[in-house]
């Protein structure tokens, strides 16, 4: 076993400061042949990757979460992919998101008056977990209730249990699958018969496949499901792991978390920066659909790629010094969101609650540190926390 | 004068040069980049250049 090897096995298994695998990667083999994935870690590698979606595509043959169908728009390539990406990206504007943020502003008060005169909570279960959740169910109009159940169901699909490789894992998340399309199944009809100002009421009234002289035609049911199960996947633990690796790295680095509070107009800026420098979605699936070579490496026909966004987003050929984290960087074409076609749909709702968590979190508990003692376990693939004890002044 | 365009095969909404140099671009329906002023020079032709720079996707581009 070579040492990147190694490194690939520990980031399986949940890497505190990934950073240095990155560049060991890079440097060593930057198209390295696992057994069960080609990693690519350089950045112009993983932007062609990325771009060439008839060469590396994000099929269902990249990886498996128990859907029977593909997860629409992720699994599905262009040309046919940019007739739902024009239904759903209107939909998730910075605009649009905008309008949503008084509502996520309220909600991120309430959660921190629940643990503020305590002078610690848990940041990962109290905080990081429950607000991406319940902004998606308010965003897609569902009852707030169904809270448990749906984080029951992510965790369910993303790290199910007993799922050790690429090839158990339809088996492991498939009856968790399939509650998940009976639960939108039914929320469907619900939304039919009483329309409301919601993301889901908005799906079921667009149109597709809509020429000059075609109003086109409504998305069919199963489209509808297939777009709602990918948005559960997508939408949730992304953002518990973003604001889970922002907060460990401001807990730590007292002097960024202060630049934060004395100069808030920076934030922007600073969440681009911790989303590079950080990338809690360390890296995304792609299969290859012919025989081709990347860096003198062959990469065969039906192989699994998986192009390490953590490391392009380090790799000094674009970020001059980017083991420094600068809340001003500027250019900063990070890469955590992907690019190319398949550019992460939900990247404005995360930026807006990430925005408003550390705008409100910092307003008010501007000084914090981990419970010292505390040792924190990093999870696999995603870069989320088991739990992030936090200590502060209560107020 | 700079001129500025977008290349809009290669966008894919990524928003940050509205939200950097918003008096340059401005976003259409989908999100997407638009150009709002075509024609730029001083302040705005720093402010395109910063939109330029920040584009994940290399889609922006400037020119004499």
């Amino acid at each position: 076993m070579t040492e990147s090897d190694g490194f690939v096995d520990q980031a399986m298994t949940g890497l505190a400061e990934p950073q240095p695998m990155y560049k060991a990667m890079r440097e060593s083999t930057p198209v390295l042949r696992t057994p069960q994935v080609v990693v690519l870690s350089r950045l112009a590698d993983i932007e062609m990757a990325l771009k060439r979606t008839e060469v590396f595509s994000s099929n269902m043959d990249a990886v498996d979460l128990g859907n029977i169908r593909p997860m629409i728009p992720l699994q599905v390539d262009p040309p046919e992919h940019a007739k739902y990406r024009r239904i759903l990206d209107p939909l998730f504007t910075p605009r649009e998101m905008a309008r949503r943020e008084p509502q996520v502003t309220a909600l991120v008060n309430e959660m921190i008056d629940r643990f503020a005169g305590r002078g610690e909570c848990d940041f990962h279960a109290e905080f990081a977990v429950p607000l991406p959740c319940t902004v998606f169910l308010q965003l897609l109009g569902l009852p707030v209730i169904d809270l448990d159940k749906f984080l029951e169901w992510k965790d369910g699909v993303i790290r199910p249990e007993g799922a050790t490789n690429y090839d158990g894992r339809h088996e492991a998340s498939s009856g968790v699958a399939n509650e998940i399309y009976a639960y939108f199944d039914r929320a469907i009809d619900e939304h039919i018969a009483s329309p409301r100002d919601d993301v889901l009421t908005a799906m079921i009234d667009s149109r597709v496949d809509k020429t000059p002289e075609h109003d086109g035609r409504p998305l069919s049911r199963e489209e509808l499901l297939d777009i709602c199960f990918l948005f559960l996947i997508a939408g949730l633990d992304t953002v518990t792991d973003s604001l889970d690796c922002f907060f460990v790295y401001l807990a730590r680095h007292p002097e960024h978390r202060r630049q934060l509070v004395a100069e808030p107009d920076i934030l922007p800026s600073a969440i681009e920066e911790l989303l590079r420098w950080e990338t809690p979605v360390p890296g995304v699936a792609r299969v290859a659909m012919q025989d081709i070579e990347v860096g003198g490496c062959p990469i065969n026909k039906g192989e699994r790629v998986s192009p390490l966004l953590g490391a392009a987003n380090t790799d000094p050929a674009e970020f001059p010094d980017p083991e420094l984290v600068d809340f001003r960087r500027n250019p900063n074409r990070h890469r955590a969101f992907g690019g190319g076609p398949h550019r992460c749909l939900g990247s404005h709702l995360a930026r807006m609650e990430l925005r408003v968590a550390m705008r409100e979190f910092h307003r008010r508990i501007p000084e914090y540190e981990i419970k010292p003692g505390v040792q924190l376990a990093f999870t696999a693939a995603l870069r989320s926390v088991e739990e992030l004890p936090l200590v502060f002044p209560p107020s | 004068m700079t001129r500025v365009s977008v290349d809009t095969g290669l966008c894919t909404g990524h928003g940050r040069c509205y939200s950097l140099a918003p008096e340059v671009f401005e976003p259409d329906d989908l999100g997407h980049c638009t150009v709002l002023v075509v024609e730029v020079s001083g302040e705005l032709e720093a402010a395109a250049s910063i939109g330029e720079q920040n584009c994940p996707e290399g889609a922006i581009t400037l020119s004499l």
